[in-house]
């Protein structure tokens, strides 16, 4: 701008002293600029398309940041190296914690002598067991850790003790000082072993135990018309061995605990969920809760393995509260593998069936996981390695076996595509693999096997938005799929994998989601203009913040610049459940739309006011407040703030979100519940070496439903960022544990993560399905592209070579004794000699790509109406579309507790249900 | 530089050290076994430079010893004695980012940004030595960094955005001064 049309700043931003008539004052040019109607939906006379119809948001929409690649609101600090990580907080007079692990794996402890560690010049505190006797957990209905071992420890790495010094050398020195004697237990480290009874349980669950055992959790489900799986013309079945993964976050965890002269502790942590730490170390610390300030520095990475409240946040403040001096804890990265809650080891038992009209009869899944010595998210997980593959797929019968048990291993817990990764790898292999079985392409057989839009699924969870078709359209076409599919050489090779993952938790772990919000975000405006968002919501990287302020500057109408957000301190902060569950861009941003409604309500009855114009004839534009009709009759953004400002200050608002009601009454209904789900369609390109056993992912198709991208730039960045996590479980990544239980590989030079070399080329494909209740269309993006890479490597694998592994990861050699294997089995001298799969297509196939034809219609129409009838799963094997099967159907079953039968042969997880709970043997009081 | 040896203290050795770190010339008392990473976090305060793994496995810890990417945990600091570190602080000039600061930013090369200093240090060094990388050179540039979120697609896209600028010698607009205006799409 030239000098000379130059406005005095300072005068400008002061009420009543400046007539505000001149339009577009608020901005730089005399004449306000146009909303941008390349980004202003149909519906709204703008040029946006919106094939999937209109959204509630759609009247808000300003044109200016929502759709737009924005980059992180935070970025500036992460590049200049200005981010406050856990480990970067330095408060005066700071000293170090260091924390005393156990090298047993099970035992019962006997004593602890720490005198020669108090000796010691500058150590300052120690502490124990005894001075935190309180249990605490992430869940409510298993609380079952310490923050220092109460009576046990459960595995090598369990901490025992903590200690504080001036100095960390001191603090090392310490912690290897201090003397415990045990009493070793016999500890259990198969996954099968934990399903019998124990002398020693690994924890005591009381009168709710399960048997003697080390069962934590178990899940029995039974829908549909199981009968009818007898009729099956194809069936798969498959056992599935998949190791532990870890989370593999750069930051090692570290905390900073301080207690204030008022007596007050603020923690600060990077934490996905600042909230559960809040209340359980009220639990722990005996202090109320109004006397913690959880303070969120900037977290190096979650995904999941920064949910947990840890132990090592309550010894920072048990050692703080004992020294008087502020204390820092920060891991090595061993230790970092000794807290794990990474993915859980898994055993899963896959059985698809098919009937002649290549529809799925029925999924049969047995899934037994490995929690390792803590109950963590592991009630949960147990339910998800089923319930989330009871979609985007219509299925006739679907019966889910699944049990969790203790070993004496680090605690596996919620990490990225939380439980529903592996059996989702296994359904989609077993897709593949009965494709070929019926002679069709298995593109062709998921396309006319998909759940419509606003349709129920067969445990009842409710479908709104559905991408799926269009994933699978997208990828298909942009692969080339048609021309590759079981048409390349030997070692070349195709695959597709699908995924489906919930968009937020439907249920607050902590309250009654009838009473209480799930997302609660506070909007601030002053005289200045700028706008400050208070919310709860844990940017772990992901860009919470940056979408939760687009989402306010959409609404009003500003630039991002003008927006601030505070999103650190519990003091500060509505609550607010955190980062898990692909929650945040629905819930929070959601909540933060209703904040900024209230605000730009205030902001229009002000110009109307002014202007005389009809209140339902404004719109709100480049910050400024103007007529729809007559765009020249308005108010700059200023001068409506500071009108709606007279005789009260500054403009607040409080704006939330809660769920729907959703859901059936079964037990466990509520796992799983969401208020919107995510589709994904993945296709992958891999060249395997059938020499060596070596697999090299050249290129990734990877299609994702978000509902609408708000940042494109972030959405773009989780799918590519999944892809790189997804693939390492496959090739590469896993907590190796030896004959003796050791873990053999706890650092990143065993742990291998995937480099840049091991990457493929991603093209990220954003479908935008437009989900009626998402803020602005939108659902999550961060977990659900994780799920589809791995079937769709394993399938490539098989279209390259022509053999199955059920085992992960797909390391070279088990990929080399397949393959020796396979040569010897067919009679082949080289491996070079083996066949590469071909397809030949049955009539089916035609079948199937008119129903996909019809379908597709079908969905389409759906999709496009403001109130579609009912859907529920059951109407493609020729049930009421409209009213749930099992309401009229008398074969279709409703089973969530084993009968007598089952239980003559079960499962292998299924096996959990041959104990009976200690209550109901009327032990246990 | 020499080192000059100090007592024997708790059969510990120590000396003065000195280096120029980001264009500033420190001196401090270290220990000889002192790892260059815990001097640089702290003796000398800058806590860009993050400490990942403590075994050069995960390339977090990267800096710039004379101009040359050194994983400053496994460097002892006398190694250093006398040497121009440079960390992510000493990246920008001025008030201008250093291209790829801004490119990585722009196209989304960090994320939780915890790896993001290590990345910056290598891909500015690979910058400074060939401007214009393919993105073939740029992967075998960063292959010693780990990054958990971006899957590394978007940290190639940045250096071959930073290596464009470079090339144009065009001056980044500066985000940090605040006499310049840091907003000039929106005016005064």
């Amino acid at each position: 701008m030239s000098k000379d049309k130059k406005e005095m700043v300072g005068y400008r931003q002061q009420p009543g002293k400046l007539d505000f008539t001149r339009p577009g004052s608020g901005g730089s040019s005399p004449i306000s600029e146009k909303r941008g109607s390349a980004r202003i939906p149909e519906s709204q006379g703008g040029e946006l398309p919106q094939p999937w119809g209109p959204h509630r948001h759609d009247g808000l929409v300003t044109g200016r940041v929502i759709g737009k690649r924005t980059p992180l609101i935070d970025s500036k600090w992460k590049v200049t190296g200005q981010a406050v990580y856990g480990d970067d907080v330095r408060l005066p007079g700071e000293i170090i914690g260091r924390l005393v692990r156990t090298d047993r794996h099970y035992a019962r402890v006997l004593s602890i002598d720490a005198s020669e560690a108090e000796s010691l010049p500058g150590v300052l505190g120690i502490a124990t067991g005894e001075d935190a006797p309180h249990a605490f957990g992430v869940l409510p209905v298993t609380k079952d850790e310490h923050a220092m071992a109460v009576e046990k420890v459960r595995h090598i790495g369990d901490i025992v003790a903590c200690v504080a010094a001036e100095d960390e050398d001191t603090a090392r020195l310490a912690a290897n000082s201090i003397r415990i004697e045990y009493e070793n237990l016999d500890p259990i480290f198969d996954i099968k072993d934990g399903l019998k009874d124990s002398d020693n349980p690994i924890h005591d669950r009381g009168r709710y135990h399960i048997g003697e055992s080390n069962v934590q959790k178990r899940v029995f489900q039974k829908f549909g018309r199981i009968q009818s799986i007898g009729d099956s013309i194809a069936s798969h079945e498959s056992s599935w061995t998949f190791k532990g993964v870890n989370h593999g976050f750069t930051e090692p965890h570290a905390v900073v605990a301080h207690w204030d002269p008022r007596g007050r502790l603020t923690l600060y942590t990077p934490q996905q969920v600042p909230h559960y730490v809040h209340r359980a170390l009220a639990d722990v610390l005996e202090i109320p809760m109004h006397q913690i300030n959880v303070y969120r520095t900037f977290v190096g990475g979650g995904f999941g393995g920064k949910s947990d409240p840890f132990p090592h946040e309550m010894c920072a403040a048990i050692l703080a509260r004992k020294t008087g001096r502020p204390v820092r804890i920060t891991f090595d990265r061993e230790e970092v593998f000794w807290t794990n809650r990474g993915r859980h080891p898994s055993k899963i038992s896959m059985a698809i069936h098919a009937d002649d009209e290549g529809r799925f009869s029925g999924i049969e899944t047995d899934a037994l996981i490995d929690g390792g010595g803590f109950a963590s998210f592991g009630h949960v997980t147990t339910y998800y390695n089923g319930v989330l593959h009871t979609a985007p797929y219509e299925i006739g019968a679907f019966h889910y076996t699944g049990a969790r048990v203790w070993t004496n291993k680090p605690a596996s817990g919620a990490m990225r595509g939380h439980g529903a990764v592996n059996s989702r790898c296994a359904v989609e292999v077993g897709i593949d693999d009965i494709s070929e079985k019926l002679g069709v392409d298995p593109i062709d057989l998921r396309l006319a096997n998909l759940l419509p839009p606003n349709s129920a699924t067969i445990t009842g969870f409710r479908i709104t938005s559905m991408g799926m078709r269009e994933c699978l359209e997208r990828v298909r076409t942009e692969s080339g799929w048609d021309e590759k599919f079981r048409k390349m050489p030997l070692g070349k090779g195709i695959g597709v994998g699908c995924g489906f993952f919930i968009s937020g938790s439907g249920l607050p772990i902590h309250w009654d989601p009838n009473k209480f919000p799930h997302a609660t975000v506070h909007l601030k405006i002053d005289m200045d203009g700028g706008v400050t968002i208070h919310t709860g919501a844990a940017d772990i990287g992901q860009g919470s913040d940056t979408v939760v302020a687009q989402s306010v500057a959409e609404v009003l109408g500003l630039p991002m610049d003008m927006i601030r957000i505070r999103s650190r301190e519990s003091d500060t902060s509505p609550v607010d459940l955190g980062s898990y569950s692909s929650r945040v861009t629905f819930m929070n941003a959601n909540a933060a739309v209703s904040a900024a409604m209230q605000i730009r309500s205030e902001l229009i009855k002000a110009a109307s006011e002014i202007t005389g114009a009809d209140e339902k004839r404004i719109v709100i534009g480049d910050r400024r407040v103007f007529s729809k009709d007559d765009p020249s009759i308005g108010i700059s953004y200023l001068e409506a703030l500071h009108k709606a400002q007279e005789d009260r200050g500054a403009l607040v608002a409080s704006g939330s979100y809660r769920t729907p009601p959703m859901g059936k009454m079964h037990k466990g209904a509520a796992a799983g519940l969401a208020p919107a789900y995510s589709f994904s369609a993945y296709v992958a390109e891999v060249d395997v070496d059938v020499e060596t056993g070596k697999i090299k992912v050249e290129k990734v198709w990877a299609a994702h439903d978000c509902g609408k991208a708000l940042n494109p730039l972030s959405v773009e960045g989780q799918i590519i960022g999944s892809c790189h996590m997804g693939l390492g479980q496959v090739i590469s990544e896993e907590m190796r544990y030896g004959r003796t239980g050791n873990l053999l590989n706890p650092d990143l030079l065993g742990y291998k993560i995937p480099t840049v070399h091991e990457m493929p080329e991603v093209v990220p494909i954003i479908v935008e399905s437009n989900d009626p209740e998402g803020p602005f269309g939108a659902k999550e993006a961060g977990e659900g592209p994780l799920l589809p890479i791995l079937p769709a490597v394993c399938n490539a694998v098989y279209d390259a070579i022509g053999v199955r592994i059920q085992e992960l990861p797909m390391t070279p050699d088990k990929i080399y004794r397949a393959v020796e294997s396979t040569c010897r089995k067919g009679g082949f001298e080289s491996p070079l000699d083996l066949p590469s799969p071909r397809l030949d297509q049955t009539p089916l196939s035609k079948i199937l790509k008119e129903r996909g034809a019809r379908h597709s219609i079908r969905d389409r129409e759906r999709r496009l109406k403001s109130e579609p009838e009912a859907y529920h799963n059951g109407a493609l094997f020729g049930n009421d579309p409209e009213i749930p099967p099992e309401e009229l159907d008398p074969d279709w079953q409703v089973q969530v507790l084993p009968d007598e039968e089952y239980l003559e042969a079960p499962g292998l997880a299924g096996s959990a249900w041959l104990h009976t709970e200690r209550r109901h043997r009327g032990e246990g009081a | 530089m020499v080192a000059h040896p100090l007592p024997v203290e708790n059969g510990v050795s120590t000396r003065a050290w000195s280096a120029s770190v980001n264009g500033k010339s420190r001196q401090i008392i270290i220990r000889d076994h002192d790892i260059l990473l815990d001097v640089l976090r702290d003796g000398v305060g800058t806590l860009g430079a993050k400490r990942g793994c403590d075994m050069g496995t995960c390339g977090c810890c990267s800096v710039l010893i004379d101009g040359e990417p050194k994983l400053s945990c496994m460097t002892l600091a006398v190694e250093a004695e006398g040497c121009e570190i440079t960390t992510v602080e000493g990246l920008a000039d001025g008030h201008h980012l250093h291209p790829i600061q801004t490119m990585f930013a722009e196209c989304g090369g960090s994320q939780c940004g915890f790896c993001t200093p290590g990345f910056l240090v290598v891909c500015a060094a690979l910058l400074e030595s060939n401007p214009s990388p393919t993105r073939e050179e740029a992967a075998d540039a960063i292959e010693g960094n780990l990054c958990r979120c971006t899957g590394y697609q978007q940290i190639v896209d940045s250096i071959m955005e930073a290596s464009e600028i470079i090339k144009s010698e065009e001056r980044l607009v500066s985000t940090t001064l605040p006499a310049s205006n840091p907003h000039p799409e929106y005016g005064g």
